[in-house]
């Protein structure tokens, strides 16, 4: 007997079965379908390193933008320590394994930092490490999602050509005083490659002075403490490779960004300057060393001079005196001549003398009443405005910053011209002084004489310039080299307005007295 | 009173100067300013103290009413002849005139702190210098009053 079996149940489960199978295919397939896109997606992802690892740090999986800005390929790195993307001195000081640990803690840590390719280069790298944990909590690994901020970015890039472009070294470096980005001249002026400085301490390039401002001091925010530097050159050492120091000046801007406050320092080799300063420095010491030779050499000459000449003037005069119209007419006439000569060189000497010292004796510029001044050079030319029946007037003098004395002597040359040069008349001469802007007077000596012809307006205040014959105006031609050099002594100008026949006005001005009179 | 020109007594006058020129111009006009003067020269300031100090061949120089001194002289300068005789308790009581070309501040400052009774600058003009030893002499020889050490020695 056949036994019949009721297969109805059978089919019914093979057909459930078939279905389930159907339906975990289709699962499967979804899976690997939705694993593919994942993967595709993280492999499409060109800008950003994302790379998983297990809990020791051991890298798992790869995709195309690690690749791509890490510099290895998945066969290369699978199975090897993150470690090595940091930089040999993080990794000494154990950076990895704390970056790792600080992960673990809180589940997710975000830093920048260098980070090194593997061709050795280093680059500023963004990074958000995540901690991967299962179900039940346990730690399963590690993702690393990371950029590399030094490229990319639009502005940067921009940036980065204004960096490259510009004629000093720049130097951008961080809060911590690392440098972060720099340019062609700061690696030729510093003798490094661009690799070998970024991370590193701006101290080893600058030893003093720069890292020290970057770090505010607990009363100050690092703007305010920077605002104080902002625009300012400072002057520091620099510090080459080859270990040559070197002068510099630098120029601090902040940029802000999202590491905080960087500082970009614009960095000028000043060595050429430095030379140029010193040299200017030896060049004025030399010139002041010569001044102060030849203003000792002419008064000693003035002094040596005196002597041989007195006994030349007085004995002349000597001869005149006793033998005038004793001799016959040639001889008076010679004794006329060598009495004129010798007269004359002694007001050459004496004038060179005061020539020398208006030039050469330390100036002292004390509060002096110009009013005394000219009353003491008025005193000096008693004779001559005697003689000449001058008119001398003025106005009321202020104190001014001067030497008195100097003063005296300016006050007396130019009087005393205003009284020498008259063709006819008598001579009127006025002294008045005028409020020229907060600190100055300007002073003014005005006659009625002859005048000048403006083409030698330039040329009277010259050494030895005389505009007359001997026989017209006797002189030396220093007298208003003398004015013109107490006036620059003074720190000021001497002018002329003059017409011929017109009279003159001389003017010169000085500094207003520091005490209130 | 120690009247110079009219006691009778020659007034001794002790020039110091190195130059013969000027020498002989002061002898000029000290002539025609007083005749009973007594001029003595020493030509460099050694001379100048071996005379006050009746010296060598001075055994018998008279002690001058009056010193007038130069201030650049050879062998020892007038600085130093003038910081002898002020150190010198019998020699300072003299006059000592500086009479000289310079009119350096410093030359003046300095011979005033070394006690010199007073400063003279030598005038470049013959009638000038005349007319100032004539006021050494109205001055110094005349109106002033002085110690009578000479008599008392």
């Amino acid at each position: 007997m056949t036994e019949v079996y009721d297969i109805s149940m059978r089919k019914k489960a093979e057909k459930h079965l078939a279905q389930m199978e159907g339906r975990r295919r289709l699962a499967e397939e979804a899976l690997r379908e939705s694993e593919e896109r994942y993967r595709m997606l993280l492999d499409g992802i060109q800008d950003y390193a994302i790379f998983m690892m297990d809990p020791r740090g051991e890298i798992v999986s790869w995709n195309a933008g690690a690749e791509r800005i890490k510099g290895y390929t998945a066969e290369q790195i699978i199975g090897h320590n993150f470690s090595r993307f940091f930089p040999p001195e993080d990794i000494a000081r154990g950076r990895p394994e704390e970056v790792l640990r600080m992960t673990a803690a809180s589940g997710r840590h975000e830093e920048q930092g260098m980070r090194v390719r593997q061709d050795g280069s280093r680059f500023l790298a963004s990074l958000t490490f995540t901690a991967l944990r299962d179900a039940a909590g346990n730690l399963r690994g590690f993702s690393e999602f990371s950029h590399d901020l030094s490229e990319s970015k639009e502005s940067e890039a921009k940036y980065r050509g204004l960096l490259e472009a510009a004629p000093d070294a720049m130097v951008v470096v961080n809060p911590e005083g690392e440098i972060v980005l720099l340019n062609l001249q700061a690696e030729k002026q510093f003798g490094y490659h661009r690799d070998e400085l970024l991370g590193q301490k701006v101290k080893n390039i600058i030893p003093e002075g720069f890292a020290e401002r970057l770090i505010a001091d607990a009363l100050r925010s690092a703007e305010d403490a920077l605002a104080q530097q902002i625009g300012t050159g400072i002057e520091l050492i620099g510090l080459r490779k080859d270990g040559s120091e070197f002068p510099i000046e630098i120029m601090l801007s902040p940029l802000e960004s999202a590491e905080g406050i960087l500082v970009t320092a614009a960095i000028r080799d000043i060595t050429a300057r430095k030379k140029a300063e010193a040299h200017l420095l030896r060049k004025m010491d030399e010139l002041n060393r010569s001044n102060e030779e030849l203003g000792h050499f002419a008064s000693i000459a003035s002094h040596d001079l005196q002597e041989p000449l007195r006994m030349v003037t007085s004995y002349t005069q000597l001869l005149s005196k006793r033998y005038k119209g004793k001799l016959d007419s040639d001889a008076d006439e010679f004794i006329a001549f060598a009495v004129d000569g010798a007269n004359r060189m002694q007001r050459l000497i004496q004038d060179l003398l005061a020539y020398s010292r208006a030039g050469t004796k330390a100036m002292e510029l004390l509060d002096a009443s110009s009013e005394k001044a000219l009353q003491h050079a008025l005193i000096n030319l008693r004779g001559a405005i005697a003689d000449s029946g001058a008119l001398v007037t003025h106005d009321p003098l202020p104190a001014v910053l001067a030497d008195e004395r100097q003063l005296s002597q300016l006050f007396q040359n130019l009087v005393g011209n205003a009284i020498k040069y008259q063709s006819s008349g008598v001579p009127r001469v006025h002294i008045s002084a005028a409020k020229d802007g907060a600190k100055k007077w300007s002073f003014s000596v005005q006659d009625n004489g002859m005048g000048i012809d403006p083409q030698y307006f330039e040329r009277i205040f010259g050494m030895f310039q005389r505009l007359h014959k001997r026989e017209e105006f006797a002189g030396t031609g220093i007298g208003l080299a003398i004015c013109k050099r107490i006036v620059e002594r003074h720190g000021g100008i001497i002018s002329v307005e003059s017409q011929p026949g017109q009279g003159s006005i001389f003017r010169f001005a000085l500094t207003e007295s520091e005490a209130k009179s | 009173m120690k009247a110079i020109a009219g006691d009778g007594l020659p007034v001794e006058v002790l020039l110091v100067e190195d130059s013969p020129g000027d020498v002989r111009l002061t002898q000029l006009a000290f002539r025609d300013a007083n005749k009973s003067i007594n001029l003595h020269v020493a030509w460099d300031g050694v001379e100048a103290m071996a005379f006050l100090r009746r010296e060598g061949t001075n055994v018998h120089a008279p002690r001058p009413d009056i010193i007038l001194l130069d201030l650049n002289l050879p062998k020892m300068d007038g600085r130093e002849v003038l910081a002898l005789i002020k150190a010198d308790d019998s020699l300072k009581i003299i006059p000592t005139v500086i009479l000289t070309t310079s009119d350096a501040e410093a030359d003046i400052l300095k011979s005033y702190q070394l006690l010199a009774n007073c400063y003279l600058t030598k005038p470049v003009q013959l009638d000038e210098f005349e007319a100032l030893v004539k006021s050494i002499n109205d001055f110094w020889l005349t109106a002033v009053k002085l110690p009578h050490q000479r008599q008392s020695e």
